[in-house]
């Protein structure tokens, strides 16, 4: 059988076809039928139509008191689009949500794969708890996080600053100060996130049959070279698949600049999804289901070039 | 999917969203017209079922008060759903926009033009309440275009929390108008050993709510009369941003504090000996400043410029345009801004009463800082009940932002805001 | 693994690793036992000064908490149970046969993957208001038994299998269904386990979605009910905030020790071979 990738868009089976029968590509259609209706009519209703609703705002000047007379409102074409485009706030939001997925990103399936391959290979003992202890940022309730991460940023008494001062680096106040307090919110991110991604990993990296690595350490290979030729290759699928859940996460990263700096200080920290929500509060549903489809786009071609790019050849 | 048939489903489709398209348009869109009051309630008792939403706390002790007003009409029953603050406002938007409001609800102050330009409410009553009983700030958060809304029910307003010890130390005994408050804030830093003078809002959300004060005290305006035009773009607002700005230009104020505010915990440990803010605020610092705190500490009013003026804010009772018993709702409402009840509600929740004359009541008198609140109250504004008022004040914090971190001459800061308002206007 | 010396120094470093990443954890337990003044201090303590039980008892005295907890569990438990049924199905047919409009539901399905939720939350509410399951716990579930990440996941999953076991079933006489419930379907225990703990976590976590279609509150979820009792107009309160989130994770905490060892076998076959 051929190895399968996740190839995204290109659905159906890729074993070789054999010749079929007229009866069995009928009773493959009812059965392929009875499975997939339930499934259909409750995406259409509940999953579908909101999106077509919402798409159809999105070209329209609805605001919050239209919504019961949905059709009484004007089509504006674009104009919101063009109007998400061009507002300072947004344009602000997308840069800032850009440098926190390129820098976010390879940080979290950084720290991911290397506890992952610290638990797997590196310690014999107490493996549950750390994959638990691991995993608790993940569950965590926001407000307690919140607590903790301000105390350690602290600009005076913070552990951060007392660790930077100690070995005579400048302590800047991180999260009151716009140059410092994006960088902050990625490394909160990065922690709160890696669990998840490590989980994965670890799953990955127990099916790498071990016989293969036994064979490369008799040929003499040292553990480095091993875990690159060996295993990396064969997580590779695993990656795409964290690579893309954590963009397409950290692309609609919410919860982090609005606990803690609520976008500031000077809007150095707000993301798109913020600024989206913001506009979803003010009840500009048009403009604001502008702001989401241009998000959607970005995490469509995003999640496009990351297949091209990690997929197996 | 044969080509053929794909290109004609992809063609059908297309021509029927262009056929939806075009079926759409604004007709004769009149929007809302200024509307007088209510249509007069029914005489008699209350009768039928009435549901209610209330958030927070309020909620939870709401349908203990209410008691006594099933009592006195026993054919009436009454439902308290108590909602979480946290999103109510999301709650409300969305059970406006699908017709599933209640009866009555506990509205917000700053919703209120919201809620009116979603034609969500019913006018109050020509008849049933007196606007002349309340304070005229709280009745002012209840009109939109000149006609009420709902009615104030709670109200709560700003006063100067100092700590008396550290102030006497500092050499002071009270902030009467600007030019003290500035040179006590230097003292404490200087005298008491405070880290900052005061504790200051620099921009970011809520922050209006700190320098409007100022702005109302020096005779700067939101709008004008008529609610028609902003005024921000005026020398009285550009003079009051300029005093906030010299808090933090003379490094009096921390110009980049934790957004989740810690004022209850520096006030009690003395790094930041003053604050602005409302009444919970006392049992939230005697809890943090443990026994004794109580002598430690004081409310001063809002330093005179022009006037002694503070904010205004709390919530309001409103009935729903879509009610189902709008009769005894009303009723209802009518009961719960009572002289009377409001004391009880006081003494129930610590809510401060909306009527002028619950203060008489020994239970508000009594203790000498509520009353102070009391007193603030009489000289306490509220922003226009607009629609847009949220966009527009999102906007303000913004400049604020600017003008105490980035140092923003205030004199461009209001013109830029006015601009700003202006395109955002005013809702309708 | 060649080495087999017990790497002490690994297990320092991931020791101290382990203590910094589990702190906020640790705080929020220990928080739930402080009272509300100690949890107002800045810089904040560590163990509490003066333990006490009060936020609990409060807690639990003013809160409804067997209610709560059962309509929580009533609507996580349908939505997963719904969704390791409808996507295992959907997910096997996408995979391993083949029918007219089979690509156009998987597009559909990659595409709603990735809109934000947030554009679509006030049309779906008009939507499940117009169909009369507004504050009903139906209204809580339904919209959320087709989900589209389930698909993608399960049918990966599915795609990794031999097709061959279909011919065999085949010529065993195995009607078209019954090869996939006897024979495919028990072979995705660990994707169904993956799956399962993923859409339970966020059932079992949803806010704002309980919070605006239920209007009274014997609809609640428990999120929101602890909501209810510790956000305040102008302030929060801690103590009860931290309790409540406190006991919102217990229940995470045992399903997800519960499926631990299936779920991490199970992503290793989630089409990631």
């Amino acid at each position: 059988m051929t190895s399968t990738t996740v190839t995204g868009t290109r659905a159906g089976p890729r074993r070789a076809e054999k010749p079929r029968t007229g009866q069995l590509r009928r009773a493959e259609h009812r059965a392929a039928w009875v499975l997939v209706i339930p499934f259909c009519l409750l995406f259409l209703v509940f999953t579908l139509w909101p999106v077509l609703q919402s798409m159809f705002m999105s070209f329209t000047d609805t605001r919050a008191r239209d919504l019961r007379t949905p059709f009484s409102v004007n089509v504006i074409g674009f104009a919101n689009y063009a109007k998400a485009l061009s507002d300072p706030v947004f344009l602000r939001a997308a840069a800032n949500t850009a440098a926190f997925v390129l820098f976010g990103v390879p940080l979290t399936l950084a720290a991911a794969l290397a506890s992952a391959v610290a638990l797997d290979k590196g310690i014999t003992r107490l493996r549950g708890l750390f994959r638990l202890g691991f995993y608790t940022p993940v569950i965590t309730s926001i407000v307690a996080v919140a607590v903790v991460w301000r105390f350690l940023l602290q600009p005076d008494s913070g552990l951060v600053n007392t660790v930077l001062g100690a070995i005579g680096l400048p302590e800047p106040n991180w999260l009151g100060d716009p140059y410092t307090a994006l960088p902050a919110l990625v490394a909160m991110a990065v922690w709160r996130n890696f669990g998840t991604g490590m989980i994965i990993f670890l799953a990955g990296l127990q099916s790498v049959p071990a016989a293969l690595q036994e064979a490369a350490a008799i040929d003499g290979a040292g553990a480095w070279r091993r875990f690159w030729a060996i295993t990396f290759p064969l997580l590779r699928p695993t990656l795409l698949f964290v690579a893309v859940t954590t963009t397409i996460g950290y692309l609609q990263f919410f919860e982090e600049p609005f606990v803690m700096t609520k976008g500031g200080p000077l809007n150095s920290t707000i993301s798109v999804s913020m600024a989206t929500y913001q506009q979803f509060g003010f009840g500009n549903y048009g403009l604001a289901g502008a702001m989401s489809y241009l998000i959607f786009v970005v995490i469509a071609i995003v999640t496009a070039l990351q297949f091209r790019l990690i997929r197996e050849r | 999917m044969t080509m053929i048939s794909r290109r004609s489903a992809l063609l059908g489709a297309a021509g029927l969203a262009t056929l939806g398209l075009s079926a759409c348009g604004r007709g004769n869109d009149t929007g809302s017209q200024p509307t007088g009051p209510g249509s007069a309630v029914s005489e008699g008792k209350a009768t039928g079922e009435v549901t209610v939403w209330a958030m927070g706390a309020e909620g939870e002790k709401l349908g203990d008060l209410v008691e006594k007003f099933t009592a006195a009409n026993p054919e009436v029953k009454v439902t308290v759903t108590a909602v979480p603050w946290d999103a109510a406002h999301d709650k409300f938007t969305s059970a406006i926009a699908a017709g599933t409001t209640p009866d009555a609800a506990m509205v917000g102050t700053t919703w209120m033009g919201e809620f009116v330009d979603l034609d969500a409410l019913d006018p109050t009553p020509a008849d049933l309440i007196d606007k002349t009983v309340f304070f005229p700030g709280a009745w002012q958060t209840t009109e939109v275009k000149g006609t009420s809304y709902a009615v104030p029910w709670y109200v709560e307003t700003r006063l100067l929390f100092v700590r008396t010890d550290l102030a006497s130390k500092a050499g002071f005994t009270e902030a009467k108008d600007w030019d003290q408050l500035s040179a006590l804030a230097k003292a404490m830093q200087q005298k008491a050993g405070a880290k900052w003078g005061i504790s200051l809002q620099p921009g970011q959300e809520g922050s209006w709510q700190q320098v409007m004060p100022f702005a109302w005290s020096n005779g700067a305006t939101i709008t004008d009369e008529a609610v028609t035009a902003f005024t921000f773009d005026s020398p009285e607002m550009s003079e009051a941003w300029a005093y906030y700005q010299s808090f933090f230009t003379d490094g009096v104020a921390d110009k980049a504090p934790a957004v989740q505010s810690t004022a209850d915990a520096d006030f009690a440990n003395g790094s930041v000996p003053m604050f602005f803010s409302g009444p919970w605020m006392m049992s939230a610092v005697e809890k943090v400043g443990g026994s004794g705190f109580a002598d430690k500490y004081d409310v001063w009013p809002m330093p005179t410029r022009k006037t002694a003026t503070s904010f205004v804010g709390g919530s309001n009772f409103g009935v729903f345009k879509a009610a189902k018993n709008r009769d005894a709702a009303w009723k209802l409402v009518q009961f719960l801004v009572d002289p009377a009840t409001q004391v009880e509600w006081y003494g129930m929740s610590s809510d401060l009463p909306a009527v002028t004359a619950s203060w008489q009541d020994p239970k508000l008198t009594a203790d000498k800082r509520v009353a102070a609140f009391g007193q603030q109250l009489e000289a306490a504004l509220a922003p226009p009940a607009i629609s847009t008022w949220d966009q527009v004040s999102a906007k303000f914090d913004s400049l604020v932002e600017k003008v105490c971190k980035s140092g923003l001459a205030p004199a461009e800061a209001v013109k830029t805001l006015q601009q700003e308002a202006t395109s955002i206007g005013m809702g309708q | 693994m060649a080495n087999t010396r017990p790497r002490w120094w690994l297990y320092l470093v991931l020791g101290i690793a382990l203590l910094l990443v589990i702190a906020p954890f640790l705080w929020m337990v220990l928080g739930s036992f402080k009272t509300e003044g100690e949890l107002r201090r800045v810089p904040p303590t560590w163990w509490p000064e003066v333990a006490t039980l009060d936020n609990y008892t409060r807690l639990f005295a003013q809160l409804d908490f067997g209610h709560y907890f059962a309509n929580s569990t009533v609507v996580a438990g349908v939505v997963t149970v719904g969704n390791l049924l409808f996507c295992s199905m959907v997910g096997y047919a996408l995979s391993l046969l083949r029918f007219p409009g089979q690509r156009a539901i998987f597009v559909a399905v990659m595409v709603t993957l990735m809109i934000p939720g947030v554009v679509t939350f006030v049309p779906l509410f008009m939507l499940v208001v117009n169909m009369g399951l507004a504050d009903s716990l139906p209204g809580l579930f339904l919209p959320f038994l087709a989900s589209p990440f389930g698909v993608f996941l399960m049918r990966q999953f599915f795609s990794s299998l031999p097709g061959d076991l279909m011919e065999a079933g085949r010529i065993d006489g195995c009607g078209e269904l019954g090869i996939f419930f006897r024979i495919y379907l028990p072979l995705a225990g660990p994707a169904m386990a993956t799956l399962g703990i993923l859409t339970f976590l966020g059932s079992w976590n949803n806010f704002l979605w309980p919070l605006v279609v239920a209007s009274s509150e014997s609809t609640y979820t428990l999120p929101v009910a602890l909501a209810l009792y510790s956000t305040g107009q102008n302030q929060t309160e801690y103590g009860l905030l931290l309790a409540g989130a406190t006991v919102v994770v217990l229940p995470v905490l045992i399903v997800f020790l519960l499926f631990q060892r299936r779920f991490i076998e199970g992503i290793a076959t989630t089409g990631i071979k």
